[in-house]
């Protein structure tokens, strides 16, 4: 029968499909290494065993069965971290309530997303994925290795990575909560950047008490067993874990007021741990974030794309490292995310950095903000054997990325890059119609989860023209 | 004592594997009295000639709407005071709805869903997150009452987000989830140390809504989780692990990405009759040209766009067709790896049942595996096995006539006896014998 022998021909071919990549171990010989935290090595060879960086040197003799990569000529450096991203998720904005702290990227991380495979094709290999701007409390954010081609979402996990959560100022949650008559619902609170602290301060408040009440619990229980336990609550739970210092908070924002505010909010509550994301008027409070210790994730010459952003500076980065404020730059975009280390190059032409303060950008500063600095980041014994090797220096607009590895696995190489190489094929579809497609939405980031919720309501118009990005 | 059927030298196909080739198989007050090859028919029993005719065990549909009307209340929409704290009800959460208050034994889909020999279900209500209590039903009887059978009834679970309120996307009802699940969890507790002893305690919180979880937590009453891709079978699956309530995975569209996971918990399995469309450019081609385009696939090509883009779009045509083949073969593959799985029609219509299934068999899977998924192992997954499932002495009186292999396309289903009453008289020779019905359309 006809399709039973058109069955065999298509198994045969899954079985190809379903072949992933499988950790063997690595040397890349005679590159120039940029290490980032110590120095740049000539000629040198970094050896990765077992995933892990194990040797660094000259002409390392290794065991039997290493695969070798000759990097005559090229540039290693340790695989970029992208402190902002939204690829690879199934949703991005719970945009029905001011406060969200329950939900968590964890749980739509969408490994079949081309995205991944795009971003490690920029030297990219872990990203931050945030849950999106829309509300004052966002959900808990999800940071992934570009492990592609595996479908289990949890093989993507960067296994013993802090939780960190979204927080958002300004006109995205107000635009989305505050403004908004339309759907079936009045405006609620925040409509106004004091109703925005407000929310903050009632979510904390909240969180506190709710903490207390369980703490209360716990001890009444040692002398009364029939001690009645507080209302459960998820959302609570998150905010008392804020508190408690469990919760690393990443701050939407873009003005110096809502930043200052936002570092006394969490003083209150004891709160210490704090990137302020976008945060184009940072360079106004340099010196009062780095005396809170917080940190900062910006773009490196980007704005002006609403009114709330109408004011910024391509020294951002530059100003806010000299006040001795840990800053990273990041995508929050699907495409921007494959050219990194052009985003990072631009502080040297705004701000004269040190290649090595460049290139901290977007790879030991993320890793410090992410709580994952003791595995990557920079090119060191005993961390991740997460790689890109480039043609030419990462930071000359010549460069060009060639390979990519996490955990010492191969994801990317330019010399071996098929036109296809998606995991999740539309079996019904048109063809050249796919989710994946890099479309003028693209370069809205975050906006378009905010675009599918709100098209329930029917006030998309007003949506749009505003916009809800970033 | 009520009259006897006795279908008289039929193929009998007691189960997969079990056939009879010519036996008679007597009913009597819906339940199988006999069935052989020799049997006694009895005096009193009315004899339906079986000459052209196979008798199957009567098909069960794991999950579907069957029998339940849809109603403006299934999709609640409009306005709220506050979208981020709607009601229970406005937000799709009504784990405590009973779909046996909602069944209508008149309702077109029975004779519909009987019509393609089904003859047993485990029915649901409409609705969005948590639509609420399954319930075994028989398609037959007069009013609800009669169609309902005692057993399983699990609780709903899809990831269909509220309209326009709290929670809408796939981690919010997530978070929702947990947040009942966990909410339910300890107001059981506080409840049982009240029942035990009232005094000095505040009476406990009460609302349906997390009453309804009590016997899920309990273990009692397992959630059925209907999902439409891989990813929220993995979610099902995680909210099981980690909440530790029981799971039936019905749906499973691409859960071949899944299979590990689903064996290795060794839940109950139910997989849509759902199939993705042939796409469009491949239903107008025939079948030799379709085959060209496979033998040219390569998964290496690297072509430049503009200089050839017949070549890239033959390659990704190609693709296309192996991911298509990848949800058909699907099944088969479950039964290689011996994954007992019954079939669901939830969210289809129930016409396309058998055309997509023989898309199935087409792509591997055997037909008594289609057989036991109808019957057999649909029966073991819903807790049926003693009534339903075969063709045995004892078991209830649900049957399948056909006049023909039923797998063969042009054979058609003449009498549905469910619960012993006769369906579909095959004596259609004279005119108003309108619901005499064929599948093959």
């Amino acid at each position: 029968m006809k399709l039973v022998r058109l069955t065999g021909l298509l198994m045969a071919l899954l079985l190809v499909n379903a072949t992933s990549a499988i950790a063997q171990d690595v040397v890349i010989r005679n590159a120039t290494v940029l290490t980032v935290t110590g120095g740049t090595l000539e000629n040198t060879d970094v050896l990765i065993t077992g995933g892990i960086i194990s040797e660094i040197g000259k002409g390392l003799r290794t065991p039997r069965g290493t695969e070798e990569v000759d990097a005559t000529g090229k540039f290693v450096m340790p695989g970029i971290i992208d402190a902002h991203s939204h690829i690879a998720l199934s949703s991005v904005n719970e945009g029905s309530s001011p406060v969200t702290a329950e939900v968590s990227m964890e749980d739509v991380v969408n490994p079949y997303q081309i995205g991944i495979y795009r971003a490690s094709a920029g030297g990219v290999t872990t990203s931050h994925l945030m849950h999106g701007s829309a509300n004052v409390i966002g959900g808990q954010n999800e940071t992934v290795k570009h492990r592609w081609g595996s479908s289990d979402p949890n093989d993507l996990r960067f296994e013993g990575a802090p939780r960190t959560i979204k927080f958002a100022l300004g006109e995205n949650p107000t635009r989305v909560h505050g403004r908004r008559g339309t759907g079936g619902t009045g405006a609620i609170v925040p409509a106004t950047r004091m109703g925005v602290e407000q929310v903050l301060r009632n979510a904390f408040e909240h969180g506190k008490r709710y903490m207390e009440a369980w703490d209360a619990y716990d001890a009444e229980l040692a002398s009364n067993p029939r001690a009645v336990p507080p209302v459960w609550n998820e959302r609570m739970e998150v905010m008392a874990d804020i508190i408690r210092g469990e919760v690393l908070v990443h701050c939407h924002s873009y003005r110096a007021d809502e930043i200052v505010m936002l570092t006394r909010v969490l003083k209150d509550y004891g709160v210490d741990k704090i990137t302020f994301q976008h945060a184009n008027e940072a360079f106004k409070v340099a010196p009062e974030l780095a005396a809170y210790g917080a940190h900062a994730s910006v773009f490196s010459d980007w704005w002006s794309y609403k009114f709330e952003v109408y004011y910024s500076t391509a020294y951002n980065t530059a100003i806010l490292i000299r006040n001795g404020v840990i800053t990273s730059i990041n995508s929050d975009s699907g495409e921007l995310n494959r050219h990194l280390y052009h985003e990072a190059a631009k502080t040297q032409r705004y701000g004269n950095l040190e290649d090595d303060e460049a290139l901290a950008t977007i790879t030991i500063n993320p890793a410090i903000q992410l709580g994952i600095q003791d595995r990557v980041g920079s090119i060191e014994i005993g961390k991740d054997g997460d790689i890109a090797i480039f043609e030419g220096h990462p930071l000359s607009v010549y460069a060009v990325p060639e390979m990519t590895f996490v955990d010492g696995v191969k994801v990317f190489d330019r010399a071996a890059d098929p036109d296809d190489v998606r995991l999740e094929v539309d079996p019904e579809g048109a063809i050249g119609q796919y989710e994946g497609q890099i479309t003028s939405r693209d370069h809205f980031h975050d906006q378009n989860e905010v675009i599918d919720f709100l098209e329930a309501f029917g006030d998309l118009e007003d949506v749009i023209t505003e916009t809800t990005h970033n | 004592m009520s009259e006897a059927t006795a279908i008289r030298g039929a193929r009998i196909v007691q189960a997969p594997g079990r056939v009879i080739e010519s036996g008679t198989i007597v009913i009597r007050n819906g339940v199988i009295e006999s069935v052989g090859r020799r049997v006694d028919i009895p005096y009193d029993a009315r004899i339906i000639d079986g000459d052209s005719l196979t008798v199957y065990a009567g098909f069960i549909d794991a999950l579907t709407n069957v029998g339940v009307p849809e109603s403006d209340d299934d999709n609640p929409t409009g306005s709220v005071p506050d979208r981020s704290n709607p009601t229970f009800e406005r937000a799709g959460i009504a784990p405590q709805k009973d779909v046996r208050m909602h069944l209508d034994a008149s309702d077109k889909s029975v004779a519909s869903h009987r019509q393609r020999g089904f003859t047993a279900a485990l029915a649901a209500p409409r609705g969005r997150m948590l639509p609420g209590q399954t319930s075994l039903v028989l398609l037959t009887g007069d009013k609800a009452s009669d169609m309902v059978l005692p057993g399983t009834r699990p609780v709903l679970f899809e990831f269909e987000g509220a309209q326009g309120v709290y929670p809408g996307t796939p981690m919010g009802m997530m978070a929702q989830f947990r947040q009942l699940y966990r909410e339910a969890d300890r107001r059981m507790g506080v409840q049982a140390m009240y029942d035990a002893n009232p005094s000095g305690l505040s009476r406990p919180p009460y609302d349906e809504v997390h009453a309804a979880f009590f016997s899920v937590i309990e273990g009692d009453t397992p959630i059925i989780s209907f999902t439409s891709d891989a990813l929220e079978l993995r979610r099902a699956l995680s909210l099981s692990d980690e909440l530790g309530f029981n799971l039936m995975a019905a749906g499973l569209n691409q859960g071949f990405d899944v299979m590990d996971e689903l064996m290795s918990r060794g839940i109950p399995t139910i997989v849509t009759l759902d199939i993705p469309d042939r796409p469009d450019w491949a239903a107008k081609a025939d079948q030799d040209s379709l085959d060209q385009v496979l033998a040219s696939y390569n998964d290496d090509t690297r072509t430049a766009t503009f200089r050839d883009i017949e070549a890239e779009k033959r390659n990704l045509e190609a693709k296309q067709l192996v991911a298509r083949t990848e949800f058909l073969t699907m099944p088969a593959r479950f039964a290689e790896a011996g994954i007992p799985f019954a079939f669901t029609t939830y969210g289809l219509s129930v016409n396309v049942m058998r055309r997509n299934m023989m898309e199935y068999i087409a792509n591997g899977l055997s037909e008594d595996d289609a057989l036991s998924a109808l019957t057999v192992d649909a029966a073991a997954i819903l807790g049926l096995s003693n009534v339903m499932g075969s063709l045995d002495a004892g078991k209830m009186a649900n049957l399948v006539v056909t006049d023909g292999n039923y797998f063969d396309k042009d054979s058609k289903v003449t009498i549905v006896f469910v619960d012993g009453n006769q369906h579909l008289t095959g004596d259609c020779s004279g005119s108003g014998c309108s619901d005499k019905f064929s599948w093959g359309n």
